[in-house]
């Protein structure tokens, strides 16, 4: 069996909203191998977004613990969680939010910024990315200049640039049609495979879900089904 | 640097906002710097001054006052005293149009001992020696009207009623914070004019105006004999009809600041209303662009910038624009009045006009001061976001 990933230990999640304490996520207990692709499914308000901000350090559990790569999450200061998300973790929204005053190459270069790598050493690494990603040939592009799909593809460079081992991808189709849909899910699944990437995709889409490993069901902040998908479908089936 | 690209493509990502509010600080400093700089120009030529080692002697009752013309020879007499030379207002019509340059009656063999920073070419100044209706000219004033050296230079009386036929003998150098508009010409030739004047006319008050040196320059030897003698020239001359008030030439520019009374605490504190509305409409700009930029600041904070870095961008972008708007005015300013001579437009009030770097640097750092403030806020506000917030919308 695969190292555990990410471990989830009785998280619970809470919000405050004024005088009322509205609870997300009860009780959840889960284990997510490495190299595992995993969607999270389930109704607006089911916590499967809350889930994604926990594991990728974006939001602290009101209780339990959160385990990435074997680091407590809940343990790190604000300054050391910011350090740990750039160096472990690869952001992919629902609405690609590249910063549309920079190019492609720029966007992508944003998380490189945050390294001591030379300039020469970041633009490698951006051609690298945006080779990956097939993006070749529109370094010097600005979003605007871009269909959706290709600034997806961006945002997914801008994703794996740093080389994190977790891929957060937040209905990472949601904007797209089916077949520039398929084209990410492609491109996911070949990141997932070839590079062995860990992903956490939360997904509305039935036939985006099918493309992962395993699939998570939550409703009211409980984990309803943790279905394993033996045959996901693939681009290379 | 790495961040400078960001930094500089946020500035320029409204262009509209952008640019109106780098023109609001631009144009607020160029009339900032107009303001503050008349005071710092008289001040530093005032400061300047000192070097030379003047003394000035008036009528104790100001300028109304007479000095009696044998004084100058009685000062230019007393130990310590290098040079003396009367110093006459004249204030004649030139083609008609009054008062547009300084016109003075001095001493022509002893003027520019005393007032050694000013430059003749010694034929012109012999020139100027010998001819008593000889006259000679500043730089700017021969350029503007475009006189040369021979040309006749007739002046009306206004104040005085006699008119003179002077001719053009020499055009003096001066430093550049310095009247380089001046007419100077021989005491005698007007005193002349005037005593005849009196004789023909029976007893005119024109004769009062005879042998009046109007105010006295004194060249002294060195810094320390000028206190020594303003005493002495004044109790000299105590009990007399004529009591004389001596100053150094440095508080004599003083006084004249001091005519305009409480203008430089006004002009200050108009400057300060300005830094106050300039930090309203640049801190607006600033607020503006971060409230459209929340989910970006967001994407940032998740993919790893901290708050320090947050911080620093919105800051360096505040300091960008509003030094961008400071450069232009102030650098802008001073550049302006640098190559154009605005003196003969101000009826010869303002005999010449500058931008001190004193000045220039001050407003420069008022404006980076500017941006800096005006951005704090906003930049503390998108450092301290929450990063879940401000995802929200798309997340």
């Amino acid at each position: 069996m695969a190292a555990s990933s990410i471990e989830l230990r009785g998280v619970e999640k809470e919000y405050r909203r004024d005088e009322f304490v509205v609870p997300v996520l009860s009780d959840l207990d889960l284990t997510v191998a490495e190299g595992e692709y995993l969607a999270l499914m389930g109704p607006s308000g089911s916590g499967k977004t809350t889930l994604l901000n926990l594991v990728a350090g974006l939001d602290v559990a009101t209780r339990g613990q959160v385990i990435v790569h074997g680091q407590d999450l809940g343990r790190l200061s604000e300054s050391e969680i910011t350090r740990w998300r750039a160096n472990n973790v690869g952001f992919i929204f629902q609405t690609y939010n590249l910063i549309p005053v920079l190019t492609a190459s720029e966007n992508v270069e944003l998380p490189l910024l945050l390294t001591n790598l030379s300039r020469k050493r970041r633009r490698e690494n951006v051609a690298t990315a945006l080779r990956v990603v097939g993006l070749e040939g529109r370094e010097h592009h600005y979003p605007r200049q871009l269909s959706g799909g290709q600034e997806q593809r961006v945002a997914i460079a801008r994703a794996i640039v740093t080389d994190p081992y977790l891929l957060v991808a937040d209905e990472p189709t949601g904007d797209l049609d089916r077949h520039t849909a398929d084209e990410i899910l492609e491109l996911l699944e070949q990141l997932n495979r070839e590079f062995q990437k860990t992903i956490v995709m939360v997904t509305h889409d039935p036939l985006a879900a099918r493309r992962a490993g395993r699939v998570l069901h939550l409703d009211k902040g409980r984990l309803i089904d943790d279905v394993i998908n033996e045959s996901p479908i693939s681009a290379a089936s | 640097m790495k961040y400078l690209t960001y930094i500089l493509r946020n500035a320029r990502r409204n262009p509209v906002r952008t640019g109106l509010t780098v023109a609001s600080i631009a144009i607020s400093m160029f009339l900032m710097m107009i303001l503050t700089s008349f005071f710092a120009a008289m001040q530093e030529a005032n400061s300047a001054s000192k070097q030379y080692n003047r003394i000035i002697v008036m009528n104790a009752n100001g300028f109304a006052g007479q000095v009696p013309i044998a004084r100058v020879r009685q000062v230019e007499a007393m130990d310590g005293v290098v040079a003396a030379t009367p110093f006459s207002w004249y204030g004649g019509k030139y083609q008609n149009q009054r008062v547009l340059f300084a016109q003075f009656a001095v001493d022509a063999d002893k003027v520019f001992d005393t007032l050694d920073e000013y430059k003749l070419a010694p034929e012109q100044l012999a020139a100027f020696k010998a001819e008593k209706s000889a006259a000679v000219i500043g730089p700017k004033l021969a350029r503007e009207y475009n006189l040369k050296i021979g040309d006749p230079m007739p002046l009306q009386g206004d104040i005085y009623p006699v008119d003179l036929k002077l001719n053009i003998r020499g055009i003096y150098e001066s430093p550049r914070n310095t009247d380089q508009r001046m007419v100077l010409f021989h005491y005698d030739y007007l005193d002349d004019q005037l005593r005849q004047l009196g004789s023909t006319a029976g007893g005119s008050s024109s004769q009062t105006a005879a042998g009046n040196a109007g105010i006295v320059f004194v060249k002294c030897k060195d810094a320390a004999t000028t206190a020594n003698l303003c005493k002495k020239i004044d109790d000299e001359y105590r009990s007399t009809d004529f009591p004389t008030r001596t100053q150094t030439e440095e508080a004599f520019g003083q006084m004249f600041s001091e005519m305009m009374g409480g203008l430089k605490d006004i002009v200050y504190w108009i400057g300060c209303a300005v830094v106050v509305s300039l930090l309203f409409v640049s801190g607006n700009a600033m607020a503006m662009a971060m409230r459209e930029r929340t989910t970006e600041v967001a994407v940032l904070k998740a993919i790893g910038f901290n708050r320090g870095l947050v911080l620093g961008i919105v800051l360096a972008e505040a300091v960008l624009v509003a030094g961008l708007g400071g450069v232009l005015g102030t650098l802008g300013s001073k550049a302006l009045f640098d190559i154009v001579d605005i003196s003969p437009f101000t009826g010869g009030f303002l005999p010449f006009f500058y931008v001190p770097w004193s000045v220039a640097l001050a407003g420069l750092g008022v404006s980076l001061f500017l941006g800096f403030a005006s951005g704090l806020v906003p930049a503390v506000l998108a450092a301290n976001s929450s990063v879940i917030n401000g995802l929200r919308k798309v997340v």
